[in-house]
């Protein structure tokens, strides 16, 4: 053994203790601090605040001294709503069964604050406020985190499980992290699920949702749903109502690995796209390799023609204006903002 | 009895200990800078602790009480030096009282590996460590998990570099031996 080693990362590596170092260092935790706002409020509320600090269980012999704070606790409600609202926290509400803020169970309402995280057991389900912004609702089994919160900028973390969010807020507000993709919502409704592999989906009721990972991005319209996965992030969107084989293809040619299949699955969902799936094509000019761009072009353009002030030169090339102005053709409602701010296609050489 | 200084060794700890003190006072003062600060710093160390005693699914959550409870009582802490020693015996104590609790009122299931192999060999050598004695198995899992060196575990421990070494070394062997490793 290389004794060195164990003390030292630095030196001479140990092939054991570096398996094991690799093994377990699956276990590591990148969980933020907790909000010193959230922890000053639950300092005034004394050590067993329902929302930071406490059990997970509410004991009897807690129960007593409790009642005979009654009245304390009645007085210390006004000054709870007035430290708490200012802070940087959420307000949760129980639907069923017995959701936890971090360690502590939910009785009632309580707050989320930024850094804590809400999680239902296969029984519980829980609302969050979005701030003034909207509401999202907390399914069973499901982890959920707050990693910020301030004006006009809001964002949750989805560990597993599923969410529905309603968002009244102007685009780009709120957003939702997954272990493989962030939604980024566009003014809308939507149920985001995870696995507890980091793979899962996005269906969106109303608006739009962009849908990135590591600069891979899918523009999600209502009625349209995109999976995601770890090795590649955000597949095609394609409509709820597309053709299941057409929706097979779009996995197996996102997600599959055999190049040849793939290539059998391209040429499918070309010769099969209806006009309907237009925005589906939309998306796969700037998937497919430069060798097959023609060809989704071509189907693109025999579905919603290609507008007469921009060239199939530009197209190819992924010009940025060309294809916002295609997106435009294709008679979905407006949705610039995204469009404008990012783009779901790579950056353009002019 | 007489007392011999290590004028290198003293000058280290002296700029150590006075970086955190100024950072535990600048805690106390309520400075979220500060806080993030000694959150980064012992936070890899508090769930080594913690994941050596209750199941992983909680951990997180414990980390975060754990801290609240340093922020809302770091006054009582007299000396600074002892802020390693005092925030680990801190989670020891959110652990036992987290067990306590969950014998108490249900039986909470341990981690539940799904079909991945690699995640499967993961909890069952986590399992083996959490089964070693509690002086190896907070610093095996500060080194194998957390990714600590012997010194930055002794200097977040407050243990001397000495007993840190032999901890992971004696800690090792029995993991090696219960894995059933060649040594």
């Amino acid at each position: 053994m290389k004794d060195d080693y164990l003390w030292d990362p630095s030196s001479a590596p140990d092939p054991e203790v570096e398996r094991l170092e690799r093994m377990l260092g699956r276990l590591r935790s990148n969980a933020p601090a907790p909000d010193v706002d959230q922890v000053r409020s639950a300092v005034l509320l004394g050590p067993r605040s329902a929302t930071l600090k406490g059990s997970r269980y509410v004991s009897l012999r807690f129960l007593v001294p409790t009642l005979a704070a009654a009245a304390s606790i009645v007085a210390m409600i006004g000054l709870t709503w007035q430290t708490t609202r200012g802070t940087r926290s959420w307000e949760v509400s129980r639907m069923t069964g017995q959701p936890r803020i971090g360690s502590a169970p939910l009785a009632g309402t309580g707050r989320l604050g930024v850094g804590q995280t809400l999680v239902t057991d296969a029984a519980s389900r829980a609302r969050l406020d979005v701030s003034t912004i909207g509401q999202a609702t907390v399914d069973t089994d499901s982890r959920v985190r707050l990693v910020d919160t301030r004006e006009g900028h809001h964002k949750l973390a989805l560990e597993r499980g599923t969410l529905h969010a309603f968002i009244t807020a102007p685009p780009g507000q709120f957003v939702v992290d997954t272990p493989s993709a962030t939604a980024t919502d566009l003014g809308c409704v939507y149920t985001l699920h995870v696995d507890e592999d980091g793979t899962g989906v996005l269906s969106v009721t109303a608006g739009w949702v962009a849908f990135e990972f590591n600069g891979r991005e899918s523009f999600v319209p209502a009625g349209a749903s995109a999976r995601t996965d770890p090795r590649i992030g955000p597949g095609t969107p394609r409509y709820d109502d597309a053709a299941l084989e057409l929706q097979a293809a779009l996995d197996d040619f996102d997600y599959g690995t055999d190049a040849a299949a793939k290539a059998r699955d391209l040429q499918f969902l070309l010769s099969s796209a209806t006009p309907r799936d237009a925005m589906t094509l939309w998306h796969l000019i700037a998937r497919v390799s430069p060798a097959d761009r023609a060809a989704v072009i071509d189907a693109l353009g025999a579905r919603v023609p290609m507008p007469t002030s921009i060239t199939r030169e530009a197209v190819m090339r992924l010009d940025k204006a060309a294809l916002d102005q295609w997106w435009d053709a294709l008679g979905l409602r407006d949705a610039s903002w995204w469009r404008k701010w990012k783009g779901p296609y790579p950056a353009v050489v002019k | 009895m007489e007392h011999v200084l290590n004028p290198v060794a003293l000058h280290r700890v002296t700029d150590r200990e006075v970086s955190l003190s100024g950072t535990i006072r600048a805690v106390a003062a309520g400075d979220r800078d500060a806080f993030s600060q000694l959150y980064a710093d012992y936070s890899r160390m508090v769930h080594a602790v913690l994941l050596g005693r209750v199941p992983r699914r909680d951990v997180d959550d414990l980390v975060q009480d754990v801290f609240v409870t340093a922020y809302t009582r770091i006054r009582e802490l007299r000396e600074p030096a002892a802020f390693g020693g005092w925030i680990a015996t801190i989670a020891r104590n959110r652990a036992t009282d987290y067990l306590r609790q969950s014998r108490e009122q249900v039986a909470l299931p341990d981690e539940l590996p799904g079909g991945d192999p690699i995640e499967a060999e993961t909890f069952a050598v986590l399992d083996v460590i959490r089964g070693l004695p509690e002086a190896y198995r907070d610093t095996l899992l500060m080194r194998l998990v957390e990714g600590m060196s012997g010194q930055e575990i002794a200097d977040r421990t407050g243990l001397a570099p000495g007993s840190v070494r032999v901890n992971l070394h004696r800690g090792m062997k029995l993991l090696r031996d219960k894995l059933g490793l060649e040594t």
